[in-house]
């Protein structure tokens, strides 16, 4: 049965055509692999494939179907599709936009500095708030042009992880 | 003598700090705040005494608490590593007050060199340069208006109480000299609690060169060469080395007796360092000296071939440098990397989190200074630093390449760091060839953020890896089959007697 794999914005299609211990026989796209993978250590898989040693690292996301996985070269999000997900992303739809429309504190910290006013037109890129965790510095950017709506915090303030400081429109 | 030390700080410095008491004999004591029962500190030391609550000023920052900790503990001296407490001259007091010895300068030498205004007039007085401008505190927009004119723009406006980057302005033109002092003044009001402000000349393209001192408490002072810090980000290092690509011979004599000059004017005692800018042209001006032990002091212990904690309780206990200036010599090259949780490719945000999996360096020539283990949690309160890595080659190109396979090697999941962003920095052109200052993570933006290329095969590499290890946990989340007879404890105990009785 093939599956669907997200891997930052590509969709691609997997399927196992056959396994044995580490040998596995899979097709990716319609590219075949013949490879020998293992999980070396927690989180850390090696893949032997045509010569080459490939090292590859995974950091289990907020689900169990999502990954940060690490190659020598780039990072990415990875997150497996099954029937489970499809049905939740069609749900999820109208939520993209909204999640848009505000900015949510990542981690906890405190609030060191808000450049803009309820009502203020702001541009993409345009800083929003800046809060300070782990002694640094960050700033949250709008990702498009916005009105700011509604400022939740103020400067000075301690923020939690996932609080929600503005709302934009 | 000091028998017992009690470590006043967290993290990697903690760490470090007790394996020298180790090597020496000396117990260790441990103080630990609500968020780091679990760090790697209170694990190594031979005591240790909660604090407080996770927020540093009411666990780390708190005086009185850490007192109390080391009264309890009987500890006989206090080291205090670097930051939090490391240059708190009322600490200090309090030490010598309750009759603990801190194993650092008196508080006078922490208190002229904390005040730059201070410490700039106690450099000239012994004769060590400082970058032209002011040594009294501007008094008004006309004050500062006249000492532009005269010592040309551009210029810095900085905070006396201020340091590590904050209370600073830079002002290019002569129209905002007005309103950056007012500016400047209210920041340092805001932050340090003092509002004089002073004027210095800015030093374009500067290179930042410090140099490592040791002073006992019978007139000894000797320093231990310099280290090349200019690769910064925000103010923050992140890169230092030693020797200084940018250092002659001569240079070095010259800068390395005006930094023992600096120190023995305010009768230092202990480890310290005298920050220098050097501009293109070599003129060099006295920026600040720090107090304290400093992050990146592993690359002069491995060029000196000098423990610097050891020597820091040695001082502490009376004794005598074990060494002159002329028996001290550099060997070979050593870089130093700073590990981050943070993320590079999300403005360097950091990243703190639980720890998956962790596998660091070794082999020749590499030091790895962390306090990080698998299952560890980062917590969110402190410092993202997470581990210092230490390389040591020969030459300049083979400490370059040998840091390069120790970043390869390390191996850590659960957390963002900047591995691959200090891989980036190796590769530079400008670092391989020397040829840099502090503007070079600006210069060298677009190449250091530029993602390697990670074709088809490495992407569904990728794919493969989170597909392969999702169907494994399917699996695993299937009860297992039933394979016949449940163990017993008692039978197996039965047969292996009866085994035995043969």
């Amino acid at each position: 049965m093939a599956f669907e794999v997200n891997l930052g914005h590509r969709s691609a299609k997997i399927e196992i055509l056959s396994r044995n211990g580490n040998k596995a026989l899979l097709d990716i796209d319609g590219q075949k692999y013949d490879v020998d993978i293992v999980m070396v250590e927690k989180g850390v898989y090696s893949i032997v494939y045509n010569g080459h040693s490939y090292n590859v690292e995974l950091i289990e996301g907020e689900t169990s179907k999502s990954y940060i996985v690490n190659t020598f070269a780039k990072t990415f999000n990875v997150e497996i599709v099954d029937a489970e997900s499809k049905y939740i992303s069609s749900r999820k739809q109208g939520l993209d936009a909204e999640e848009e429309n505000t900015v949510v504190s990542p981690m906890p910290g405190k609030v060191v500095k808000i450049p803009v006013k309820v009502g203020e037109q702001v541009i993409a890129g345009q800083t929003l708030v800046v809060v300070e965790a782990m002694k640094m510095q960050s700033e949250f950017k709008a990702s498009h042009d916005k009105t700011v709506l509604e400022i939740l915090v103020k400067e000075g303030d301690t923020v939690d992880a996932h609080q929600l400081m503005m709302k934009l429109e | 003598m000091i028998k017992k030390v009690l470590v006043a700080n967290r993290g990697e410095i903690a760490v470090r700090v007790m394996r020298s008491c180790r090597e020496m004999g000396i117990r260790s004591v441990a103080v630990f705040s609500d968020a780091d029962r679990n760090s790697m500190h209170v694990r190594y030391a031979d005591e240790a005494y909660n604090i407080g609550p996770a927020p540093s000023r009411e666990s780390y920052l708190n005086i009185e608490a850490i007192i109390g900790a080391a009264k309890a503990s009987g500890a006989d001296a206090v080291h205090p590593g670097y930051g939090f407490l490391s240059e708190n001259a009322a600490f200090a007091g309090r030490c010598q007050e309750e009759g603990i010895i801190f194993i650092g300068p008196d508080p006078y030498a922490i208190t002229t060199m904390g005040d730059k205004i201070t410490a700039r007039l106690t450099m000239i007085a012994a004769g060590v340069p400082v970058v032209p401008g002011t040594t009294e505190k501007i008094r008004d927009e006309k004050h500062a208006l006249e000492i532009v004119k005269e010592v040309g723009l551009p210029v810095m406006i900085k905070a006396s109480a201020g340091g590590g980057g904050k209370g600073m302005r830079l002002v290019k033109i002569i129209e905002e000299v007005g309103s950056s002092f007012r500016m400047a003044r209210s920041e340092a009001m805001n932050a340090f609690g003092n509002d004089s402000v002073y004027i210095e000349k800015y030093i374009q393209s500067p290179h930042h060169i410090e140099f490592q001192i040791l002073a006992d408490n019978h007139g000894n002072a000797v320093h231990l060469f310099e280290r090349e810090c200019s690769i910064q980000r925000r103010h923050q290092k992140v890169i230092e080395e030693t020797p200084s690509p940018l250092m002659n011979p001569e240079l070095r004599k010259e800068m390395g007796e005006k930094a023992v000059k600096a120190a023995k004017a305010v009768n230092y005692k202990g480890a310290g360092t005298i920050e220098f800018i050097v501009s293109d042209s070599l003129e060099y001006y006295f920026l600040e000296m720090n107090t304290r032990l400093q992050v990146e002091h592993p690359v002069t212990e491995r060029v000196a071939g000098v423990d610097l904690v050891k020597e820091q309780i040695n001082i502490a206990n009376g004794n005598p440098l074990p060494f002159k200036q002329e028996d001290l010599r550099q060997s070979g090259h050593a870089i130093q990397c700073r590990i981050y949780a943070e993320d590079p490719d999300n403005n360097f945000m950091p990243n703190p989190g639980t720890i998956k999996h962790i596998t660091e360096p070794h082999g020749l020539g590499i030091r790895c200074d962390g306090y990080v283990y698998e299952g560890y949690e980062i917590p969110i309160y402190y410092d993202p630093m997470i581990t210092k890595l230490i390389s040591w080659g020969n030459t300049r190109p083979e400490s370059i390449a040998r840091m390069k396979r120790a970043l390869y090697e390390y191996k850590i999941t659960g957390v963002k760091t900047n591995i691959k962003f200090l891989e980036k920095i190796m590769d530079t052109p400008d670092f391989n060839s020397g040829n840099y200052n502090t503007h070079f993570i600006e210069k060298n933006e677009r190449f250091l953020l530029a993602s390697r290329p990670c074709g088809t095969e490495c992407e569904d590499m990728a794919i493969m890896a989170a597909f392969i290890d999702y169907l494994t946990k399917l699996e695993r989340i299937q009860p297992p089959q039933y394979t016949g007879e449940l163990g017993s404890n008692w039978k197996d105990f039965g047969r292996k007697r009866n085994v035995l009785r043969l």
